[in-house]
């Protein structure tokens, strides 16, 4: 079993490996793709086998896996996989047209595999001190591919992206700090202090005083990884300014490890400290995020921005399930993490494909993409289609889950504000996507691009299904968790709000 | 693992350090000249170094001697040499002109979250009598004025600097409240921060190639 997690995190460094050999951008592609299956093969696995069996720990607390980890593994290593296959197309296309160099190509491969399984191996640990650790040096990976570009604006983002990062991420040591602080009433040995399944299963023990103070610190740091309002301000620069196959990757995998730091802390605070500070907290920076997301969606812009501040709603809405908490929250929660996910991993590799065709990340230079390119199109409206949750997709259903949670848990006002804010998202949200969708394509021989619509961006069929088949797959699967959750999913999702409740 | 009384020499050491510290961080808030920045860093990473030490001989932990080492090595001596060689010396920089306010409004400022530290960690969070009570108010303060140092210098070098001393904000508070995290985290800590300063490096020497003079206030491609 320890050979199977440390393969899952071993996985995507099969394409920094090949990278750093030197391989060229398609066989480099390939090898993170093939890397990024075995990971999501042994997450699969590993998910299944825990079902059955007690959590697994080794090596002194550190290595610890339980439902909840195999839950955001599963979906990590998922969208490692979507997005390495999205890399294939777009790195192999900006490489041809000649606006990378080879060098930046293996440099993006290398940090990509990096990222991906420090994020899984964050997952991994029980250590919430080694948890720090491996969230701050993903930061640091994934700065490197926002940076990728090098141009002014690039590292304008990947700067502001490292520096406000790495600042919330300090708060969230300090966070960790006073919570090991905490602990010193318990006797354990120092490197247990930390384990996650001590500290919680002795939370009762634990000085509520210094508890409440780490409870809040965690959540202001890794708040900022998950992009909660108001330390949100790096992630519309940085999801903007990355190669979309990276933009992906932050949206949908690095957001969600800083909600599973967050859910671990809210653990222990739930247990002792009760329900209503851990909800006042969630619910603040929750509608906080929610609110500023969709306030700064209404504005028509850059469509990878407009991408972004959804995230920044959803995360919000994700906090505010946490915050209503029960078996409904948190089935919520984490079937919306999943959904969520999914649905934004299409969404920005569809982003890339756009920007690709018609050079130009700005929502007004796109019109006609269902007439001139149907199945990007199609991909982008289902997509929007899907993440602002109308039925029949998942999202529909784990926000009905979490509205059903919020009129269970507290007084319906913040059910209903979380209704009007949904229906005015979409409105803002479909607002700037329909009118990329519809219309007659830009005229192609006007502007003298000589046609950079007929231009098909991909050279050679592997390349073009490589761009097509995450879409393709990633729409299918929310569709399906849109009609009908798998029985060992709802288990596994009901384990999950065993384990933290 | 017992802590340190106020009153034993160890740690009225570390009370002083703390002090130490605490005065180096506004003395960087009130100086405009880079390499003052980066001197004033390696001074209180040279500071807070010796109250590791203070803490290992009163601890009798290995562990924290090869910690204090390692403070002195890379906090105190190798960030503050490649940051002057790579950016202040080859970039050229001299005067910081990217503030946001005045000096003196900056000190004002830095003065009133000191006594916000000391509002919001004295009351019951920290035993009585115990050198933490004394120290973790300093090292919140710390951690506050390096955030203000980020807000209100816009230079990039600026900022590094400004996280760098939240950093020692941090350590310096885990040394006197829990002696030490276990060495493995400790360890990733320090791994993490070298990478990140290397990669910072990279980033700012990127932006001065491109902008003028690499201020935060110059950074305004993206907004909304």
């Amino acid at each position: 079993m320890i050979l199977l997690m440390i393969l899952t995190v071993a996985g995507p460094l099969a394409g920094t490996a090949a990278a750093a050999c030197g391989a060229r951008a398609r066989p480099a592609g390939w090898t993170a793709s093939a890397g990024a299956l075995v990971s999501l093969a042994c997450s699969v696995w590993l998910l299944a086998a825990e079902l059955h069996r007690a959590p697994l720990r080794g090596w002194g607390g550190y290595l610890y896996l339980d439902s909840l980890s195999c839950f955001f593994l599963l979906t990590v290593a998922a969208v490692t996989l979507l997005a390495s296959l999205g890399s294939v197309a777009y790195l192999s296309a900006e490489q041809d047209a000649g606006r990378l160099s080879a060098f930046q190509v293996r440099l993006y491969y290398v940090f990509f595999g990096l990222f991906a399984a420090l994020m899984l191996a964050a997952l991994e640990t029980g250590n919430l001190g080694l948890l720090f650790v491996l969230i701050e040096a993903s930061t640091l990976a994934s700065a490197a591919l926002v940076g990728l570009e090098a141009r002014a604006s690039s590292l304008e983002a990947a700067w502001k992206y490292v520096i406000i990062s790495s600042f919330g991420v300090t708060i969230a040591l300090a966070g960790t700090l006073f919570l090991y602080y905490s602990a010193s009433g318990l006797h354990l040995a120092a490197d247990y202090r930390l384990a996650w399944p001590y500290l919680f299963s002795h939370a009762h023990a634990l000085a509520p005083q210094s508890l409440r103070l780490a409870f809040l610190l965690a959540v202001v740091g890794y708040g900022t990884k998950v992009g909660l309002a108001p330390m949100h301000t790096w992630l519309p620069d940085a999801h903007a300014e990355a190669p979309s196959p990276a933009s992906a990757m932050l949206s949908a995998a690095l957001l969600n490890t800083g909600m599973y730091a967050i859910i671990r802390f809210l653990a222990i605070a739930h247990a002792r400290l009760g329900n209503g500070f851990p909800r006042a907290v969630l619910l603040t920076f929750g509608f906080g995020s929610i609110v500023i997301g969709v306030l700064f969606m209404i504005r028509r812009g850059n469509f990878k921005r407009l991408f972004a501040y959804s995230s920044v709603e959803h995360m919000g809405i994700i906090a505010v399930a946490l915050g209503f908490g029960g078996l409904l929250g948190l089935y919520g929660a984490l079937l919306q993490t999943l959904n969520h996910a999914i649905a934004k991993a299409v969404l920005f590799l569809t982003s890339g494909d756009v920007s690709l065709r018609y050079r130009t990340r700005e929502a007004a230079g796109v019109t006609g993409l269902l007439a001139a390119v149907p199945v990007t199109g199609g991909a982008l409206l289902l997509g929007s289609f899907a993440v602002l949750g109308s039925p029949p997709f998942g999202v529909f259903l784990s926000e009905l889950t979490i509205v059903r949670a919020g009129f269970a848990a507290s007084s319906p006002v913040f059910a209903l504000l979380l209704l009007a804010l949904l229906a005015v998202a979409f409105v803002a949200f479909a607002r700037t996507t329909a009118g990329m969708v519809t219309g007659r394509p830009p005229d192609e021989s006007g502007s003298g691009s000589q046609g950079a619509l007929a231009l098909a961006p991909y050279r050679g069929r592997a390349v073009g299904l490589a761009a097509v088949v995450p879409l393709g797959v990633g729409l299918v699967a929310l569709l399906v968790l849109g009609l009908w959750i798998p029985a060992g999913l709802d288990t596994v999702i009901r384990h999950c709000v065993a384990v933290i409740s | 693992m017992q802590s340190l009384s106020a009153t034993s020499a160890a740690g009225v050491l570390l009370d002083l350090s703390g002090v130490l510290i605490l005065l180096l961080s506004f003395a960087c808030l009130g100086s405009k000249l880079f390499n003052r920045y980066v001197a004033y860093y390696g001074a209180q990473s040279v500071v807070l170094s010796f109250a590791a030490g203070v803490a290992a001989y009163a601890f009798h932990s290995v562990e924290l001697w090869i910690l204090a080492v390692a403070t002195l090595a890379i906090k105190g001596i190798g960030i503050p040499v490649s940051a002057r060689r790579l950016l202040v010396q080859r970039l050229a920089l001299k005067r910081d002109a990217a503030l946001s306010t005045g000096l003196s409004t900056s000190l004002i400022a830095g003065g009133a979250l000191t006594a916000f530290a000391y509002l919001v960690t004295r009351p019951q969070l920290l035993p009585h009598g115990l050198v933490a009570a004394a120290v973790v108010p300093l090292s919140t303060a710390v951690i506050l004025l390096g955030g203000l140092a980020m807000v209100v210098r816009r230079h990039t070098v600026a900022q590094l600097i400004g996280w760098l001393i939240v950093e020692n904000g941090v350590f310096l508070g885990a040394i006197t409240l829990v002696a030490t995290f276990p060495f493995i985290v400790e360890a990733g800590i320090f791994l993490d921060l070298v990478a990140g300063v290397l990669i910072m490096l990279v980033f700012v020497s990127g932006l001065t190639r491109r902008l003028a003079s690499a201020s935060a206030g110059e950074l305004r491609e993206l907004h909304g």
